[in-house]
């Protein structure tokens, strides 16, 4: 009798649970991997969860992963049945997911949707998130590199105007160098890996090649020139192992008078740079001749094995409309042309934007190729084993070409 | 009833508790060790990485990291790297570790202070060693200016001439703690007559160290070299912190060289590939410590 009370009890309380279910209908989880919010709130985790609050049938699991170990995971993840719904990847690494068909195609979803419009994005961010005319993902921000000067040591050696040709900047860096007060000429990152290729190739591009064309006469020249600025110690030979960050870190301290770098050193530089500064378009190989310049910065994107593609469109779409606010809150550059960024009420930040939005019109994508990393490789590896002096800089272009080769064909 | 009284207490249980460890170390060890050499002779792809079927790639993993420019030098870089760490490791060690056996005031506190090196992270001695490496403005080089053996900074991590001996420094640091620990517990193990009875016909300090010391050392150097073989060959940390194997692969050695195919070119087979050919050098050295550890039960 007991018992049969009990089921019954259990009978009552198992349907008042379906009851609830068909009534409030679960809300759907959406996965979102990203490398922001680590230290401080960054875009994909500020925008997730303000999606998440706003809309009750979805809920977003948000997961933090470092940069380095973002691609592996996501791999991984995916090789295993386990991967996210939406990712948002650094945009040279992205043909490698949608050339395997790991990212959704949302060509036509773009068409129609009312809020993602594609002739809004620049050029160089839509075309790496296409992959055979078709549209994988959507451009989350932008970056490029330009060159920064100290203008105070520039009035010091008596120069009037900011390098607009690489013979210049290195006729400046020697001029700027000043062994005493520990002052190089200038300071770039020649590292092997991924920094080393995206301040190379723009030179590479300007002398008319591509990362499919690397050895033409303008790259050979350039790599002459450098290795004679670190030959001379106009550049410090460090430009070999140092990131972006520590040598731009060389400028912020007054020990380099000009850093090839980006705009995410603009902050930091108005916090810590205690000299008058200014940004100039990276130089040209010849006066007048053609720009060219990196470009950085991520996309999102959702994965083919999603089984919430409509939810996960709604969430790339509340990202792209909130655009505007990532110069303001975050410092980093909507990949659209339609959003003006607004004045800071810094005349040195405003001053320094506006050049990267100029340069920003001369940035190419690395790529796309599904296999960047090796052609990357390729020309990092050349560019040091030039610099160094292991190998002439035309027959390590010449090597790098061979392995480029191999691989894009 | 005979096999589980056998089980209990006769050769059953013996046989029992060796099972129960060598199934241990398959499934932790031997599977990914057998998975990882099946992968180096097959065509691996980024989407088949779970996969244990794939298409047969016969030798030419192999044959294709051969013919990467950058082999011989890593294989250079290698032998430079795991030689010197070892000399520097042991000789090092071993003079710190009879240095400290003298047993002075203090001695044990100070002998304590060095393991501080051994508890490090990889990962956080390579940033520590960064910094003093640092060419423009190092610790070592100011020290190096300061006491007037050079005038110009020398640029450890930047110079293909000097980067593997940047690595090689930090890793003789790294490991110098384990070998003066290994080496002491062998030396305190010496019965202190023999020496007192050498002393006694009239052996000087150079004759005890060669005729007493060392050959009682035997199984423990045997050991410490070839534990530290296996551990330098592992010693990874230390090259994503300070050089990332640069520049122009001076400084890649062939553990870096594995990881940075698989996870940084997603080449997974090649990846495997050099693996499996450090694994064979891992296993000559295991051969010679088991060696050594066996002679040392029997002696």
């Amino acid at each position: 009798m007991k018992n049969f009370r009990l089921s019954l009890l259990a009978c009552v309380a198992l349907g008042g649970i379906g009851f609830a279910n068909s009534a409030f209908a679960d809300p759907v989880t959406l996965k979102v991997w990203s490398i922001d919010g680590d230290d401080r709130p960054g875009i994909a985790d500020t925008f997730s969860k303000e999606f998440d609050e706003m809309n009750d049938d979805i809920t977003i699991e948000y997961r933090y992963l470092p940069f380095d170990d973002l691609v592996n995971e996501t791999l991984r993840a995916y090789a295993t049945g386990n991967a996210p719904d939406i990712v948002s990847l650094d945009n040279p690494d992205f043909a490698l997911f949608s050339s395997r068909g790991a990212m959704l195609d949302i060509t036509d979803r773009i068409a129609n949707s009312d809020i993602i419009n594609a002739d809004n994005f620049f050029e160089g961010p839509l075309n790496s998130v296409t992959w055979d005319g078709k549209y994988y993902g959507i451009p989350k921000y932008t970056d490029t590199i330009a060159v920064f000067y100290n203008k105070d040591l520039f009035e010091k050696a008596g120069i009037d105007h900011p390098p607009q040709t690489w013979a210049e900047f290195a006729e400046d860096a020697e001029k700027l160098t000043d062994p005493e007060n520990n002052v190089y000429g200038a300071t770039f990152s020649a590292r092997a890996g991924e920094e080393g290729t995206f301040q190379f190739l723009p030179i590479i591009q300007m002398s008319g090649g591509s990362f499919k064309n690397v050895n033409t006469d303008g790259a050979v020249e350039m790599l002459e020139t450098w290795k004679k600025m670190i030959d001379n110690g106009w550049v410090s030979k460090d430009v070999l192992s140092l990131g972006q960050w520590d040598s731009t870190g060389t400028f912020n301290s007054g020990n380099a008078a000009m850093a090839v770098s980006g705009n995410w050193e603009i902050d930091r530089m108005v916090e810590d740079a205690d000299f008058d500064w200014g940004v100039t378009l990276l130089p040209t190989l010849e006066e007048g001749g053609d720009r060219s310049s990196a470009l950085g910065g991520f996309d999102w994107g959702i994965m083919s094995t999603t089984k919430h593609p409509d939810e996960a469109f709604r969430a790339l779409e509340y990202f792209d409309s909130q655009a505007d606010r990532l110069y303001d809150e975050f410092g980093y550059v909507a990949p659209r042309s339609d959003i003006e960024i607004k004045p800071s009420g810094n005349a040195k930040k405003d001053e320094a934007i506006a050049v990267f939005l100029d340069q920003l019109q001369y940035a190419q994508p690395r790529g796309p190729h599904p296999d960047w990393q090796k052609i990357s490789k390729a020309i990092y590896d050349a560019e040091q084993a030039a610099l160094t002096g292991q190998m002439s800089p035309r027959d390590a272009l010449d090597q790098a070409q061979a392995t480029i080769e191999t691989i894009v064909n | 009833m005979k096999p589980l009284s056998s089980l209990r207490d006769g050769i059953g249980f013996d046989l029992a508790l060796v099972g129960a460890a060598l199934l241990f170390l398959f499934l932790l060890a031997g599977l990914p060790l057998v998975y990882n050499v099946l992968m180096s002779f097959q065509q691996v792809d980024m989407f088949t990485l779970n996969a244990l079927i794939r298409p047969f790639a016969g030798f030419q993993n192999y044959i294709d990291v051969y013919r990467q420019p950058e082999f011989w030098l890593v294989a250079k870089n290698t032998f430079i790297f795991v030689f010197f760490s070892i000399l520097g490791q042991f000789t090092l060690g071993f003079a710190l570790a009879l240095f400290f056996a003298k047993d002075f005031a203090g001695a044990r506190v100070i002998r304590g202070l060095f393991l501080v090196s051994w508890v490090m992270p990889g990962l956080v001695v390579g940033a520590i060693w960064s910094w003093i490496l640092a060419g423009d403005f190092g610790v070592l080089n100011a020290i190096l200016k300061g006491i007037g053996i050079i005038d110009s900074p020398m640029f450890w991590k930047s110079d293909p001439s000097l980067s593997i001996w940047s690595v090689v420094i930090a890793n003789i640091w790294l490991g110098l703690a384990f070998n003066m620990l290994l080496l002491s517990v062998g030396l305190a193990a010496i019965p202190r007559d023999i020496y007192e009875a050498a002393e006694l016909d009239g052996a000087n300090a150079w004759e005890r160290f060669y005729t007493i010391t060392l050959p009682m050392m035997r199984s423990t150097i045997g050991a410490v070299l070839a534990l530290g073989t296996i551990g330098t060959l592992q010693q990874f940390d230390l090259f994503p912190a300070l050089t990332e194997g640069g520049p122009a692969n001076s400084s890649n050695v062939a553990q870096f060289w594995s990881w940075q195919m698989s996870f940084k070119l997603y080449d997974f087979a090649k990846g495997a590939t050099i693996s499996v050919m450090l694994f064979v050098i891992v296993l000559f050295a295991s051969i010679i410590y088991v060696r050594s550890t066996r002679h040392e039960v029997r002696g």
